[in-house]
């Protein structure tokens, strides 16, 4: 998996966000948008996309979408 | 792998009853506006839901549904044989709540009744234990009630749960025919490890009720709960949700030799919309074939599945044999899907309290 492709995908599950905007450093729930829903989005998408679930805490201890991506790769081996 | 089958037992009726009151989602004080709460209805599916006052029970809500039921068979409380009750939200600590619905029902003093604590996976669970009883052909009829009154184990002040949740109870009457000749079958499973992704820390033997656990506290920015107050770990909740319940299915599809093309209808517990669509999908039913009542009444954890059958699949499941596929998922974590068909039974329609 590669990060450039994950951030687009990330990008992809957010409604008002340019995706222009998301990069690997990018603090995503800093984001305006960023809610419970969206943490769902996200959740879902890594599942249809890496075949990989990841936990509420998955989410809640990462910053960056790389911080994220990192969990996921890591999940995947 | 756990599998089951049973044969020889049928649905033979089924009932609901849901308080009168109804509290809409877009009106909730949780949210700032009108804007917000829409976009919470827009993804769960979930409009409104039915709430008991803090002066009805559960058991309350089932006397009035398995009355319905009876009268509407023709079945005499004297000709049960045996009664269950899942439900987690019980009368008293002890006794078991089934113990105090035999007197209230008039069921007979050697009925053989009690307690399911299951959540959202508890009518498929009880569907199995009972027609288990039955299908050794001594007791003849049974009433499965799943009810659950979840308003009440859940703080008002969690906006993670007040849009979601909701209460209901239904009746499933069950009997013994040796001339039904299709069986039911059954998967079943469990993860103890996400025992706290749904949970009521406070109020069991581990952590006892003290005056810190009835201490609301806000936990998060604007969500408010006691120690005694049920959990829900939504995104851990939706990371289980998204997986298992597919998984389930396909090994029950699987197992069984299921051709999906012959199923008539798929009944989800009734989750939200956004978890139970990816769930559809994954087992490639069609929208027509898979019937929702949540948007009306929200998530009646274990009483999901029956409701649904009550409320809309009426004529459906009174008219010809229809081939149904359920899953029940949630608190355990806990799941289990069946196969079943079911034809002739006699629906009542739901009954306000």
């Amino acid at each position: 998996m590669n990060i450039q492709e994950f951030i687009e995908n990330f990008a992809a599950q957010l409604d008002e966000t340019e995706p222009d905007t998301i990069k690997a450093d990018t603090r995503f729930k800093e984001l305006d948008e960023w809610s419970s829903l969206t943490a769902l989005s996200i959740i879902a998408m890594v599942d249809d996309e890496y075949d990989v679930i990841i936990k509420g805490n998955d989410i809640l201890k990462s910053d960056t979408i790389q911080d994220l991506f990192d969990i996921v790769e890591k999940k995947r081996h | 792998m756990s599998q089951l089958t049973i044969n020889n037992v049928r649905i033979a009726g089924m009932s609901a009853c849901v308080p009168s009151t109804v509290e809409d989602n877009r009106t909730l004080p949780i949210y700032k506006d009108e804007n917000d709460a829409l976009k919470v209805i827009a993804s769960t599916g979930i409009e409104r839901h039915h709430k008991v006052d803090e002066n009805t029970t559960a058991s309350d809500l089932t006397v009035k549904a398995v009355e319905a039921l009876l009268d509407k068979m023709g079945w005499a409380a004297q000709d049960i044989d045996c009664f269950a009750y899942v439900c987690t939200s019980r009368d008293y600590i002890a006794p078991q709540t089934a113990c105090i619905l035999q007197d209230r029902l008039k069921l007979r003093n050697d009925c053989c009744v009690f307690d399911l604590p299951f959540g959202c996976s508890g009518w498929v669970y009880g569907m199995s234990i009972v027609s288990s009883l039955l299908s050794h052909g001594s007791f003849k009829r049974a009433i499965l009630v799943a009810a659950e009154t979840n308003t009440r184990n859940r703080n008002p002040r969690d906006t993670a749960v007040r849009p979601l949740f909701g209460d209901a109870a239904t009746a499933t009457a069950l009997e013994f025919d040796p001339d039904h000749s299709r069986p039911m079958n059954f998967m079943y499973g469990v993860d103890g490890s996400g025992f706290d992704a749904v949970w009521a820390p406070y109020g069991g033997i581990r952590n006892p009720v003290t005056p810190e656990a009835l201490e609301e506290k806000e936990v998060s920015p604007g969500v408010y709960r006691r120690g005694v107050d049920m959990i829900v770990n939504g995104m851990d909740v939706f990371g289980f949700a998204i997986k298992q319940p597919p998984r389930s299915l396909k090994e029950l599809i699987s197992t069984f030799n299921i051709d999906v093309e012959t199923v008539d209808l798929l009944l989800l517990h009734q989750a939200n919309k956004f978890i139970d669509e990816k769930i559809r999908k994954a087992v490639k039913m069609p929208t027509e074939k898979t019937p929702y009542c949540l948007e009306e009444y929200g998530n009646v954890t274990s009483a999901s599945i029956p409701l649904t059958m009550v409320t809309r699949c009426h004529e459906q499941l009174s008219g010809e044999e229809k081939h149904c596929v359920a899953c029940g998922f949630g608190v355990g974590l806990a799941w289990a899907s069946m196969e079943f068909y079911a034809g002739g039974v006699t629906m009542v329609d739901v009954i306000d309290y």
